[in-house]
């Protein structure tokens, strides 16, 4: 390889983005190539709201949806889904996956900087949550749901709500040893949030509702139903919920992470 | 000369490697090789003594990029995206150093000429491990560490890595390992160390180690049928199994009478052979019962730092 062509070279700042850049490219390959991370993590909510739009095919307002036609609140909770999946389902099971076949110890013994490395699995998921989000409100449009108006308030809850579900991620897999367990512990905490959070289907109980606001998922949810739906902007209350749990996984994984496969 | 790494743990382990040579770290499961590779690779901190590789510490964080844009290293087990091709692995890891090697002439070096657009996962595993040694090739290192590097090679492929470590060494690449193979050892390295329950117990050529240079020779044979012990002419060793065996500093005069008693006689001597301790005699010899059971924490006399008690674990 050419002088020209390594990212190692040139002046600290363009070196630095030319690193990211190259990490993130072959984050993304490695994303693609893997079929059950392909599958799992980006087809799956993209046939659940195709098939969600074919079932919900009508654009009644129903009190069920809070006033709004089922689609109309399907879509940002199912793009709230995808971010989830792409976001903490991914980074948990992958890193935990890594560190246990000794990739990350490879990693760490080059000059890579820890930082970059991060930096990189975190843009690779910002950009994978990007792409579906597009695809699920482009769906949505298909079905007939009208455009949201909010996009900035939009733009900022899906990044805060992807760093934060990286953090979280990130966190898991520092708490897990085994990697055949991640999957399961991922579930295992999702699956039930999921649920309790109105992803599927809108909760009514106002005592479930205040529980379900201590944990990330609904937050994330309310903050984007309302800027895709409801034609509120920022939903600052619940944006701070979120913000809360991202400096929680943040300060886990900062101070329990290992590149290494077996305890010290 | 110049020193080019130093360890000095609190077990005692002090080891120099000279620039430029192959540097093998011989010793049983478990007696502290890949701790004390770890400790120069900057994985495991060190709770004493003094650690130098290139003239940076391992253990210094501010200094760690700086090092490890120097170093390679291949560990034992097989590390890579499975999902990626020959190339893009290399390509991606080349992109972390300052002068990474040409991809494509590293590929035909290692031996996976053709297989660049292979994906990993479908790589058998002689070829996976090639890849790996690639990967630790692959910045262009001064200090190159192999874990193990030939475990599960077919033994062309093996003939082919010696080949391409002396060609790394004659390039000025130093070269530290660690091995269970004896003969790996034996052709490969310039000089190598016995490690033992965390202890270094001989160092020297692999000709030389553990005074095997000076050790006396050794003649075996089987007694011919229808002799006995007192008929040889030289005063001989008997098993019970007819085995004759005869140590001697100098074995020239005692091996021309032995075979002119023979002749003498219309004899042969089956199974007839004089060698010398092999390697593998002096490890086995060294690394044996007798200082297995030594207490190495105890007699290392560099204070303690920190909570861990390096080289003095067992599982490691």
């Amino acid at each position: 390889m050419s002088a020209a062509a390594s990212p190692a070279t040139g002046p600290p700042r363009k070196r630095n983005l030319t690193l990211l850049v190259h990490q993130v490219r072959y984050e993304q390959l490695s994303f693609w190539r893997n079929p059950q991370s392909a599958f799992f993590t980006f087809i799956f909510p993209v046939v659940v709201i195709v098939i969600f739009g074919a079932v919900f095919n009508s654009s009644k307002r129903e009190p069920f949806y809070f006033g709004l036609s089922g689609l109309q609140y399907y879509i940002p909770t199912i793009a709230a889904l995808s971010v989830l999946g792409a976001c903490y389902s991914q980074l948990a099971i992958g890193l935990a996956f890594r560190r246990q076949t000794g990739i990350l110890k490879r990693i760490r013994a080059t000059p890579l900087p820890a930082w970059a490395y991060f930096a990189g699995l975190m843009a690779n998921c910002v950009l994978l949550s990007v792409i579906e989000v597009a695809l699920i409100i482009g769906i949505g449009a298909l079905y007939g749901v009208p455009l949201p108006s909010h996009w900035a308030a939009i733009i900022l809850t899906l990044v805060l709500g992807a760093a934060s579900f990286c953090a979280l991620g990130v966190a898991v897999a520092s708490l897990v040893r085994n990697a055949e367990a991640a999957p399961a512990v991922v579930q295992f905490i999702l699956f039930p949030l999921i649920f309790l959070s109105g992803t599927y289907f809108p909760i009514h109980s106002t005592v479930l509702n205040h529980i379900a606001d201590v944990f990330p998922v609904r937050p994330f949810n309310q903050a984007l139903l309302g800027p895709f739906a409801q034609h509120t902007g920022f939903d600052w209350n619940h944006l701070g919920v979120l913000l809360s749990w991202g400096v929680i996984g943040a300060l886990v994984a900062i101070r329990r992470f290992r590149w290494d496969p077996r305890p010290e | 000369m110049k020193r080019y790494g130093a360890v000095e743990a609190v077990a005692g382990v002090s080891l120099t490697v000279e620039q430029g040579e192959i540097f093998a770290l011989l010793g049983p499961n478990g007696a502290g090789k890949t701790t004390t590779l770890e400790i120069l690779e900057g994985f495991r901190a060190r709770d004493a003594g003094r650690v130098e590789v290139l003239g940076m510490d391992p253990g210094e964080r501010s200094s760690g990029r700086r090092l490890r844009e120097q170093i390679g290293l291949v560990l034992q087990d097989i590390a890579v995206e499975p999902y990626l091709t020959v190339r893009e692995t290399l390509s991606r890891s080349a992109g972390y150093y300052p002068a990474p090697r040409d991809v494509e002439q590293l590929i035909e070096l290692v031996g996976l000429g053709g297989k660049q657009r292979q994906k990993v996962k479908d790589l058998s595993g002689g070829q996976q491990r090639r890849l790996d040694l690639a990967l630790g090739m692959v910045g262009n290192p001064r200090l190159l560490f192999l874990d193990e590097p030939t475990t599960g090679f077919d033994p062309s492929a093996r003939r082919g890595a010696w080949q391409l470590v002396r060609d790394l060494r004659d390039s000025g690449t130093t070269i530290l390992l660690t091995t269970h193979y004896m003969d790996e050892a034996q052709t490969l390295a310039d000089r190598v160390a016995v490690i033992n329950a965390g202890r270094i117990v001989a160092e020297g050529t692999p000709e030389s180690l553990g005074g095997r240079d000076t050790a006396r020779a050794r003649i075996r044979f089987t007694l011919p049928e229808g002799t006995s012990a007192d008929q040889l002419p030289i005063s001989a060793r008997l098993d019970s199994d007819g085995a004759v065996s005869v140590e001697l500093q100098e074995p020239t005069e005692a091996l021309h009478r032995l075979t002119g008693w023979a002749l003498q006689r219309g004899l042969t001597l089956p199974g007839l052979v004089v060698d010398r301790p092999s390697l593998e005699d002096v490890y086995l010899q060294l690394t044996g019962t007798d200082s297995s059971d030594s207490e190495p924490a105890a007699e290392g006399g560099a204070p303690r730092r920190g909570r861990r008690r390096l080289l003095s674990r067992s599982g490691l």
